[in-house]
């Protein structure tokens, strides 16, 4: 069992030494609760602390209101989830054949999705899809975009979990006359799966993330509810400190997911 | 896609400025955030609990939060707490901190690879950890994330389409692609000279990340 | 205990301390007025609504499909309380669905800024916008407008203290807010093409732009200006008076669609029995300090 690098860095320090690493950890402490104190006051000499740029998120109806815009970006992101793992999967399927007429084409869309900015997808389907007749509504001008460009790199996190699944089981299950259809299906892919859940849980808050950029296609969500509660209450930096703090615990929670299943796979 | 030519000649300097800011946003991002990134790794290898929790606190909110909500933050919330900085610093900065919460993120998987033995070793012979960490550590550790390090840098470069979020003097690729569709009825065209573009910087980004790390790779 | 739970505990404890007072958008639209003054708006009969395909479209889908805001405070402000949107141009709207529909709730909203109006009448998102949408020969090659409804010119929003900027013949080598899409960008390049424009997306984030000094003015329709002012807050004053062309507000509508006449028919009707005189008194003048009633602009 390895020992946490930083326990065998510092590990049995002498008393002397711990008492210094004691005396700087104080130290430490008071220079971050200084830091702190020195935002505060900035947020109260700038009047950030005044009563009416607060108050408001005593209601409920707030809470509602950002609740809303919530299951907004969490709609999007789930069916942009679906699309990504679905497609990811077929795209993989076309990435490990052996024929070149699979193949080719899904190493070039896997390619070009991944080295394509998500932003610049979603413009293209809201200013020039619809130049040539393709119109589609607010939500899948989001969620198509955001989808597969999240399926290019979930097809590459599919295989790296397959490559990392033992040659010799593949070989054991041709062995015993199974098809590659039934060896990958029942044999590498179940695998490959649990080993990679950390990478493919990481692409779902990246996934989240993407569905700020709702607004640039008029699509309702979070962001666009906090610029209304903006403009009615005139409260800025508080309304802005509690959607980034909002979005930074969905998707904190849904990596501490991935935590538990082992360490993240590249 | 015969109008494509009419496009070039018409924004071809514009598309050849629009790279050139994108790579620009994209470099100073990328160097900043991987140094901020190692100072970050090696402060909380050291056995300050406080200085500790608050840099995983850092780590974890720099992560987490989607980098349109921290640039709209920094440009029109902060100027609101008397800290005022211009679109395009507003657009490194916000780069910088993301990269440089997950360039601390791989490198500890990084020093994670390296052997307490080694350290075991390097204690034996009187080596002070400070020096550790920078001679025997920190190397191998930075060694083995050239893979992950280079599509961090691919996908910074990918990010810098946020820039046509706030109003930039000038317009990287993004930016330029919505405004000539905006205007004219050459979007597709548009469309794929700038992923020509993006997927052609990519590309040079990829190969040199493989050639490096085919170099350094250390082979246990 | 929840993090909602606590996050209200703390935010209670901080009104308490800082002692807070209501806070006033300015003076607040009559409510019960705008909503009394909806419900009684004309409705149309069948046989008007049968003979105009734009209007059969969205009686047959029992709801009105709008792009507009729901933060310009004279115009269309959501008041997330009772989720209902007020002011100038959502009166408007919703006495067309009401019009329509026979009921003005019937509408479907989709938020759009400057920059988007155009592209979601071009991809059938929305049957119309209605968004303080200035008319203009470049537009109207994309889409169709109905009225003018109002006419408006530019202004110039400075803060109370800059004696800088007198007019718009102050502007050159100023950095200059406007609106990306609007009509900022034309008359600034006609009136002050010295002035270094910055571009953005909404109303708000270019009237954050001049308070927090980014920006020393910013140009935009004169009675947006008269949002800012009517919130009383003492901190922007305007520089010089309204200036350039008149700038007529009209309701987007796709490309050739035949709603142009249906709507216009409409707003003739709302003009002639004084309905737009009371919508516009509820939701501009008296919240302006304004008793003069423009006269609307004549329709074509």
């Amino acid at each position: 069992m390895s020992r946490a690098l930083e326990d065998v860095l510092f590990g049995d320090l002498t008393h002397k030494a711990q008492a210094i690493t004691r005396v700087v950890s104080v130290g430490v402490a008071a220079a971050l609760l200084a830091l702190i104190a020195a935002i505060v006051y900035r947020f109260q000499d700038a009047g950030q602390f005044a009563g009416r740029l607060w108050e408001f998120f005593a209601w409920e109806t707030t809470w509602v209101f950002l609740g809303k815009g919530l299951l907004g970006t969490l709609a999007s992101a789930a069916a942009a989830a679906v699309i990504a793992l679905v497609l990811g999967l077929v795209l993989l399927v076309g990435r490990l054949s052996r024929l070149r007429i699979a193949r080719w084409p899904a190493v070039a869309v896997i390619e070009f999705l991944r080295g394509v900015p998500t932003l610049l997808l979603i413009y293209v389907c809201f200013l020039v899809l619809p130049s040539v007749g393709i119109k589609l509504s607010a939500y899948w001008m989001l969620t198509l975009p955001v989808g597969l460009s999240t399926a290019a790199v979930v097809a590459e996190v599919y295989r790296a979990g397959v490559l990392a699944v033992p040659r010799g089981q593949t070989d054991a299950a041709r062995a015993l006359g199974l098809s590659k259809a039934q060896v990958f299906a029942s044999i590498v892919f179940p695998q490959a799966f649990r080993y990679i859940v950390p990478a493919l849980v990481a692409q779902l808050v990246i996934v989240v993330k993407d569905t700020t950029f709702g607004y640039v296609v008029t699509y309702g969500e979070l962001m666009q509810n906090a610029k209304v509660l903006i403009a009615n209450y005139r409260s800025l930096v508080p309304v802005y400190l509690v959607v980034a703090v909002l979005y930074c615990l969905v998707n904190y929670a849904i990596s501490r997911a991935s935590h538990r299943l082992g360490r993240p796979v590249y | 896609m015969g109008s494509v030519s009419p496009l070039l000649a018409e924004y071809g300097p514009a598309f050849v400025q629009a790279l050139l800011l994108t790579w620009k946003l994209t470099a100073l991002s990328f160097v900043s955030g991987f140094a901020l990134g190692i100072v970050i790794t090696v402060a909380r290898l050291l056995p300050l609990r406080p200085l500790r929790f608050v840099l995983t606190l850092y780590v974890e909110v720099f992560r987490n939060i989607p980098s349109v909500a921290l640039l709209i933050f920094i440009v029109f919330a902060l100027p609101d707490l008397n800290v005022v900085i211009d679109y395009e610093p507003s657009v490194i900065l916000t780069l910088c901190l993301v990269c440089s919460a997950f360039t601390a993120d791989y490198l500890r998987t990084g020093i994670n690879t390296v052997d307490g033995g080694q350290i075991d070793a390097a204690r034996s012979l009187g080596m002070q950890p400070m020096t550790i960490i920078t001679s025997v550590v920190l190397p191998q550790a930075l060694r083995s994330v050239v893979q992950p390090m280079t599509s961090l840098l691919i996908a910074l470069m990918l990010s810098t389409a946020l820039a046509s979020q706030v109003p930039l003097p000038g317009k990287e690729l993004t930016a330029l692609v919505a405004k000539i569709a905006n205007d004219s009825a050459a979007g597709i065209a548009a469309f794929a000279v700038a992923a020509a573009m993006y997927l052609a910087s990519g590309l040079i980004i990829a190969w040199a990340g493989a050639t490096l790390d085919r170099k350094v790779r250390i082979l246990r | 205990m929840s993090i909602s739970s606590v996050l209200k505990a703390t935010v209670l404890a901080f009104t308490v301390a800082a002692g807070a007072s209501v806070h006033a958008q300015g003076a607040p639209i009559n409510a019960a007025a705008f909503d009394a003054l909806v419900a009684q708006g004309p409705v149309a009969d069948a046989a008007t609504i049968a003979s105009n395909k734009w209007a059969s479209k969205i009686k047959q889908a029992d709801t009105l499909r709008l792009g507009a805001t729901q933060t310009s405070n004279l115009f269309s402000m959501l008041n997330e309380k009772d989720g209902k949107i007020r002011g100038f141009d959502a009166g408007l709207a919703q006495m067309l669905t009401r019009y329509i529909l026979g009921d003005g709730s019937k509408y479907k909203f989709t938020q759009v800024t400057s920059s988007t109006r155009e592209q979601v009448l071009i991809n059938d998102q929305v049957d119309m916008v209605l968004a303080t949408y200035s008319i203009t020969p470049a537009r109207a090659e994309k889409i169709s407008f109905a009225g003018p409804y109002y006419s408006s010119q530019a202004g110039v929003l400075v803060k109370s203290n800059n004696k800088a900027i007198q007019s718009y013949n102050d502007l050159a080598g100023k950095r200059t807010a406007t609106q990306a899409g609007s009509t900022g960008p034309a008359i600034l390049a006609q009136f002050a093409p010295k002035a270094v424009v910055q571009e953005f997306q909404t109303h708000q984030e270019a009237l954050d732009a001049l308070r927090q000094g980014r920006v020393e003015a910013y140009v935009t329709d004169y009675t947006l200006l008269l949002n800012v002012l009517s919130q009383g807050t003492g901190e922007a004053q305007l520089a010089g008076a309204p200036f350039g062309p008149q700038d007529p507000y009209g309701i987007g509508l796709p490309k050739g669609s035949d709603g142009v006449a249906f709507v216009n028919a409409f707003l003739k009707k709302i003009q002639a029995d004084g309905t737009w005189a009371k919508l516009w008194t509820v939701s501009i003048g008296q919240r302006t300090g304004s008793t003069n009633v423009p006269t609307p602009p004549a329709i074509q």
